[in-house]
């Protein structure tokens, strides 16, 4: 068993490994082969084409070669840990020196999110199976029903609009004060905290939705089951029924949904960073946007496209490791 | 006369079939329409979508007259004629934006929009998703292989960053809306469509119709793709509902077209405007929860009709 769990998982790497790959070559030639000029994209707008300006910064750039010698050079230039220059977010900075930080934030707020939305999703899905038919239920599904109709950047500009006239002391933009740096620790922290609440809290209402629902419709799909039956037959609690029968194979359905949500969530980040200006990747996906930034647009891009990958993953070791049958 | 005679029969003959044909489709029609209105849900999604289809229709006549339709943010100065963020009244039944425009009027225009992406992006994205599974599914092999990596590489990558990087690289315009959210979101419908061929191909009329000698254009059209339609026609419904939310979402990160009046693009202006500061919820609030109840609408009628039209997959 432990072989074929090691081999399964060198196939995954491998399989992973070439993801990445393609979607390296992907993001190369998104912004090469699209309608347009690359010099558009990666030059300056204030830059006249013609002008000797132009002409040395295609050269800089190597945009003056062939396709192909801009992909090896791209590729060399990656694994050497290069990512590009911005224009207009920090124009003429190296990308990869201040990414780290857009990816933290982004992290703290995905990683966070994802972990409320599981437990508070599941055990609200569960309550709700348990008590079907009952007006516990009726009001939950409806809630759920709404918010998983509701777009996330709609809830976030309701909360923003709320908050800033009932609360209006409360920071609502930034994942942090101005002054952050200047902090000692403890005050830092407690500044995150602040700053993240409303973000977060915006963030997990539309997965906290989908994962009650289908916890819920799985958990109700279980209860039908024979084997329910035998075990209320055999005399045991209601708990002992739910816990150690429904909930384990209710569960292999929503640890799927989990996992393909990881990437939902991330870009439901993407809205939630934009509306409460917090500075993660998709604060500047959308700043990178707003200012035709294409090289920072690529690198956030590519690291949004990895991250779900390596999300994608873990969540299927994580199946491996639940449900037996999976492994063949 | 004598020549006329086969080629005449033949005509009766096929109308005949024709006949069976639809007495079929309307008694089925029929089955599913008597099904569909006892499920709840779906009768509300269905008057939700009938309201806004009738508003999109009326809208010129039900909009405040006060205001002209075609209103993009600078074209005129509103605020000469309109108070900025003037709050619900009688004269201004949803209050006023930031420009002095009317947003009772801009959410009733709005709804055009939205609907119009909706339906044409699903369109585009059936029509991709179909076009990939079939040729996957029907013709197997390598170009089952092939196409199938394909479709995983993009299920893979997250559609909603790549959309906002197609939107982004192709400009702000409203037919390049409607392209990026098709091209974006055809991956699941192509894996459904395929995994329905897969079982179909392996019925006996299928094999029939091999047998007898039949191409692929004719089993493909007369055989498979009618037997497909059905089971892919609720995911198609939540495709809209999606296609609406990306709409929306699109105008309101700025990749929209800023001249067309939408949900989305009222949202952004509220947002840029900082209605939320002057605390203008009016502004944010109808667009708003129009764009909630179109989708729920989809959604609601998408499960309804999963529900009537492949009942071997809910047990309960």
């Amino acid at each position: 068993m432990a072989q074929s769990f090691r081999w399964y998982f060198a196939k995954r790497l491998i399989y992973v490994a070439l993801t990445v790959w393609l979607i390296l070559t992907f993001n190369f030639l998104l912004f090469r082969v699209m309608p347009g000029d690359v010099t558009r994209i990666v030059i300056p707008k204030g830059v006249a084409p013609g002008s000797d300006t132009f002409e040395r910064l295609s050269h800089y750039y190597g945009l003056d070669k062939s396709i192909p010698e801009q992909y090896l050079r791209y590729m060399q230039q990656l694994f050497t840990g290069h990512l590009g220059e911005s224009i207009s977010f920090s124009p003429g900075a190296d990308i990869q020196d201040f990414l780290g930080v857009y990816l933290m934030n982004t992290l703290i707020l995905v990683g966070f999110g994802t972990a409320l939305s599981i437990v508070v999703g599941i055990w609200l899905g569960r309550y709700t199976a348990w008590k079907r038919g009952q007006p516990a239920d009726r009001i939950g599904s409806a809630f759920f029903l709404v918010f998983y109709c509701m777009p996330t950047f709609l809830f976030a500009l309701l909360m923003l609009t709320l908050v800033a006239k009932v609360v209006p002391q409360w920071p609502i933009a930034g994942a942090y004060s101005p002054t952050y740096y200047t902090m000692p620790l403890l005050d830092q922290i407690g500044d995150r905290v602040v700053h993240t609440l409303v973000p977060l809290f915006a963030l997990v209402i539309e997965t906290i939705a989908t994962f009650s629902i289908i916890t819920r419709s799985s958990l109700i799909d279980v209860m039908t089951e024979e084997y329910m039956v035998t075990a209320v037959a055999k005399g045991l609690t209601a708990r002992v029924v739910l816990h150690k029968h429904a909930m384990p194979n209710a569960m292999l359905p929503v640890v799927t949904v989990v996992a393909m949500n990881v990437g939902w969530v991330l870009s439901g980040s993407i809205m939630i960073e934009m509306i409460f200006s917090y500075q993660g990747l998709g604060y500047l996906t959308y700043y990178a946007v707003t200012s035709q930034d294409y090289p920072v647009l690529q690198s956030a891009f590519m690291l949004e496209a990895i991250a779900v990958v390596l999300a994608n993953l873990i969540a299927d070791m994580m199946l491996l490791k639940l449900d037996p049958r999976v492994r063949v | 006369m004598t020549e006329m005679q086969p080629s005449r029969s033949k005509w009766l003959i096929l109308n005949e079939t024709r006949m069976e044909k639809l007495r079929l489709l309307r008694k089925n029609g029929m089955r599913i329409a008597r099904e569909y209105r006892h499920s709840l849900g779906g009768m509300i999604g269905l008057g939700i979508l009938v309201f806004f289809v009738a508003t999109a229709l009326l809208a010129p006549l039900i909009a405040s007259k006060y205001d002209t339709p075609s209103m993009p943010a600078n074209d005129i100065h509103w605020n000469d004629y309109n108070p900025s963020y003037a709050s619900p009244s009688a004269r201004y039944l949803f209050g006023t934006d930031f420009y002095g425009r009317d947003v009772y009027t801009l959410t009733i225009w709005g709804s055009r929009a939205s609907l119009i992406v909706g339906l044409l992006a699903s369109l585009i994205s059936i029509v991709l998703g179909t076009a990939v599974g079939l040729a996957a599914g029907y013709f197997g092999k390598v170009s089952d292989e092939v196409l199938m990596r394909f479709t995983d590489f993009f299920l893979v990558i997250p559609w909603f960053p790549l959309m906002i990087v197609f939107a982004s690289l192709l400009g702000r315009s409203f037919t390049n809306v409607i392209i990026v959210i098709g091209i974006t979101s055809w991956p699941s419908t192509s894996r459904i469509v395929r995994a329905q061929i897969l079982s179909i191909k392996e019925k006996a009329f299928v094999e029939r119709a091999i047998a007898v000698g039949a191409g692929s254009g004719h089993i493909i059209s007369k055989h498979i793709l009618p037997n497909v339609f059905p089971l892919i026609f609720a995911n198609t419904i939540l495709l809209v509902a999606n296609s609406i939310f990306s709409e929306s979402f699109l105008d309101f990160f700025g990749l929209g077209d800023a001249s067309v009046v939408s949900w989305g693009t009222v949202l952004e202006a509220a947002y840029e405007k900082q209605a939320f500061g002057s605390f203008a919820w009016w502004n944010i609030f109808f667009p708003g929860v129009c764009i909630i109840l179109l989708i729920m609408a989809f959604y609601l009628i998408g499960d309804a009709l999963d529900e009537v039209m492949n009942p071997k997959l809910r047990r309960r």
